[in-house]
């Protein structure tokens, strides 16, 4: 079998073959014998490979998979080796999206630095979250015109809930 | 002199764990108290009675004073031990217990009112003639008087608020461009967190070390010195890991300290555990910060390096009990460090994290103490600190301390949430840690997040796994099982037939 493998903008190809009961996969042309296990508590593997020990984790993330190694979490996107090709023929959408400031944790808006209409600075701050007792600026992190403001002061956010809408400025 | 039966605690979290444990060493009924999301929490687990006292917020629960006291009444508590933060440093609180005829397990409300109060606590450090950082008298009423003190003081300067404490409602500004945004930040954070707006200035000092005095003080006015504790390395002016003894002392600077300790301790009629801060200058000159008069977050480093357990000093002092050494000197063995894990992505400035607990395994072997408050399946709510454990180590010199902490650390499988433990490898690997040359810029000067990028070895692991697990997902769809769906379930098989089919839940 042959895989088609992506994290962190490095890509690689995937075979794997059975010899025997040995597992070997091959990379860049190297050539390594894998042992994967399934632990009982479910996500969890122990993986052999050339011997070394290692224990990660592997659970559905967004588009891709989270793989747990050591304490960090990468996300791995792992497709048939045809979607490479797909891909390559699909383009990239053009620039010039609004920007949203979207809330980094669940917490309350203790301010709004700004209201609709104001021209907002690349890395300026626009809000204060509170949470964990503490309290944290948002700033923009591209600046733009505020073009809508979606929560008031005093309100209770959700993660990742957008708080305002910027629009690019153009040139 | 009394003895207690039953104590409440009134608190959460690592700590509330902390205080249950003694208490039980100590044949003593244990209670908790729990807001609504914490109905499952360890401490409620852990305890032998349980309690609610309201909704998630603080304020209308762990920090609600009349249902905390209400709660201790009707459950006929003797004391209450309030863990730290929360009512740990509220003279109004202690007042109250006292008024309900329940002890208190701390100093008395006209202590904790003195030193607890930032602004008291230097007019009593100046009394006691204990070197100060000097900064505004009182506190500092608008953003124009605080420019005015500014410029009088010098930048960087630091404000502070009256109230404040465990790095909440403090920090650091460099120039004047930087002082009006600071100013309302921390009034705010001041008036959220403490009720108490009051802020002050003081100068800030370049490259400090930050060192603390733990002390103990009995009835009889005994006061002992158990040690110092290094806490340089914070992030937004908290302790992140800190280490006994601090590497910047020598015997004599000991004495000293220990001596400047002792004398606030004994002005203020100090009774109970109380921590005396300071800051260290690179020429060795020390300088009064605050007394936290409670038990510290960092307080197992002692308890690792001189072999007492502090809750039950304090159990004891608060029963009217002299010191369980009497007048004896409490000597310090090896080296202790205390990493705190906290939820939070070091990555994305130190954010705090929420989330639930998905997996979890603590390390264990020779020397290792970890005190969580978590469990899986735990989710940590958005009210509280982001604490969710301290690793301790303990070894015979400092290096055996590191390399203990290291290899702990590695053993730490912490997942569903951000948290700290690759910044903790990152910290104690680093060659100026290890050569214990420490500051509370230590963070600031040193610290990137790339360099908690995982290395290209971590990433291929990643790359085989998520392949390997593709591969299985795949061969799984594509190759029916063999012989129908028993194969997979035969290892559920004995444990069912003894439920029987009825009583599984």
């Amino acid at each position: 079998m042959k895989l088609w493998v992506m994290l962190e903008g490095r890509d690689a190809e995937v075979e794997f073959h059975t010899e025997g009961e040995r597992l070997v996969v091959e990379i860049e042309g190297r050539r390594l014998d894998a042992d994967f296990r399934r632990l009982p508590d479910g996500e969890v593997y122990s993986l052999l490979v050339n011997g070394r020990s290692h224990e990660v984790r592997v659970s559905p993330g967004g588009a891709a998979l989270d793989v747990t190694v050591r304490g960090a979490t990468i996300p791995v996107e792992v497709r048939h080796p045809l979607e490479k090709v797909l891909q390559a023929t699909r383009s990239l959408a053009g620039a010039g999206f609004d920007e949203v400031v979207a809330a980094p944790m669940p917490g309350m808006i203790v301010a709004i630095k700004v209201k609709a209409g104001d021209l907002v600075a690349r890395g300026q701050a626009v809000a204060v979250i509170e949470a964990m007792k503490m309290q944290n600026e948002l700033v923009a992190r591209h600046g733009g015109i505020v073009s809508e403001l979606l929560v008031r002061e005093r309100e209770a956010v959700r993660s990742g809930q957008a708080l305002m809408r910027l629009k690019p400025v153009t040139a | 002199m009394r003895s207690f039966r039953r104590v409440l605690i009134a608190n959460r979290g690592e700590i509330a764990v902390r205080v249950i444990r003694t208490l039980r060493e100590l044949d003593i009924t244990s209670i908790a108290v729990f807001s609504e999301p914490d109905r499952t929490a360890l401490h409620v687990l852990m305890a032998d009675e349980a309690h609610a006292i309201g909704p998630g917020p603080s304020s209308e629960s762990y920090l609600h004073q009349d249902r905390v006291i209400e709660t201790a009444v009707r459950v006929k508590a003797d004391a209450i031990h309030p863990g730290y933060g929360f009512f740990a440093e509220n003279a109004r609180f202690a007042g109250a217990c006292a008024a309900a005829g329940i002890v208190f397990i701390g100093p008395g409300p006209e202590t904790s009112r003195a030193l607890g109060d930032k602004l008291a606590a230097r007019d009593l450090a100046r009394a006691a003639g204990v070197p100060m950082v000097p900064g505004s008298d009182g506190p500092v009423g608008s953003l124009d008087d605080a420019r005015a003190a500014a410029r009088a003081i010098g930048y960087p300067l630091m404000l502070k608020a009256a109230a404040g404490g465990g790095g909440k409602g403090m920090r650091l500004v460099s120039s004047e461009s930087d002082l009006e945004a600071a100013w309302s930040l921390t009034r705010g954070e001041a008036e959220s967190a403490f009720g108490d707006a009051r802020v002050y200035i003081e100068r800030a000092i370049a490259r400090p070390r930050h060192v603390e005095a733990q002390i103990l003080a009995d009835a009889s006015g005994r006061v002992a010195f158990l040690g110092e504790r290094e806490c340089s390395i914070q992030r937004r002016h908290q302790k992140l890991f800190e280490e006994t003894p601090s590497p910047a002392f020598d015997e004599p600077l000991r004495a000293r300290f220990a001596e400047a300790a002792c004398r606030i301790a004994k002005r203020a009629g100090y009774l109970g555990a109380g921590t005396v801060e300071f800051i260290l200058d690179p020429s060795g000159e020390f300088y009064f910060l605050e007394v936290n008069t409670r038990l510290q977050v960092e307080h197992p480093v002692t308890e690792m390096a001189t072999g007492l357990d502090l809750v039950a000093e304090q159990i004891r002092i608060a029963e009217g009990a002299p010191l369980s050494f009497g007048d004896a000197r409490v000597p310090a063995r090896g080296c202790a460090m205390e990493a705190r894990i906290v939820a939070e992505d070091p990555r994305a400035g130190f954010m705090p994290s929420v989330g639930r607990i998905e997996r979890v395994r603590f390390p264990q072997g020779p020397g290792v103490r970890n005190d969580a408050g978590v469990y899986r399946g735990y989710e940590i709510p958005v009210y509280y600190d982001s604490l969710l454990a301290k690793l301790v180590v303990w070894a015979g010199d400092r290096d055996g301390a590191r390399r203990r902490m290291l290899r702990a650390l590695d053993e730490y499988v912490l997942e569903g949430v951000h948290h700290n433990v690759a910044f903790h490898r990152w910290l104690v690997s680093h060659p100026e840690f290890a050569a214990g040359r420490l500051s509370t810029r230590f963070v600031d000067e040193h610290f990137r997040p790339a360099a908690l990028d995982p290395g290209r070895e971590t990433s291929e692991i990643a790359l085989f796994a998520a392949a390997l697990h593709e591969r299985e997902e795949r061969l799984r769809i594509t190759l029916p099982p063999a012989n129908g769906a028993e194969s997979r379930s035969t290892w559920r098989w004995p444990e069912r037939r003894r439920s029987g089919p009825r009583t599984r839940r």
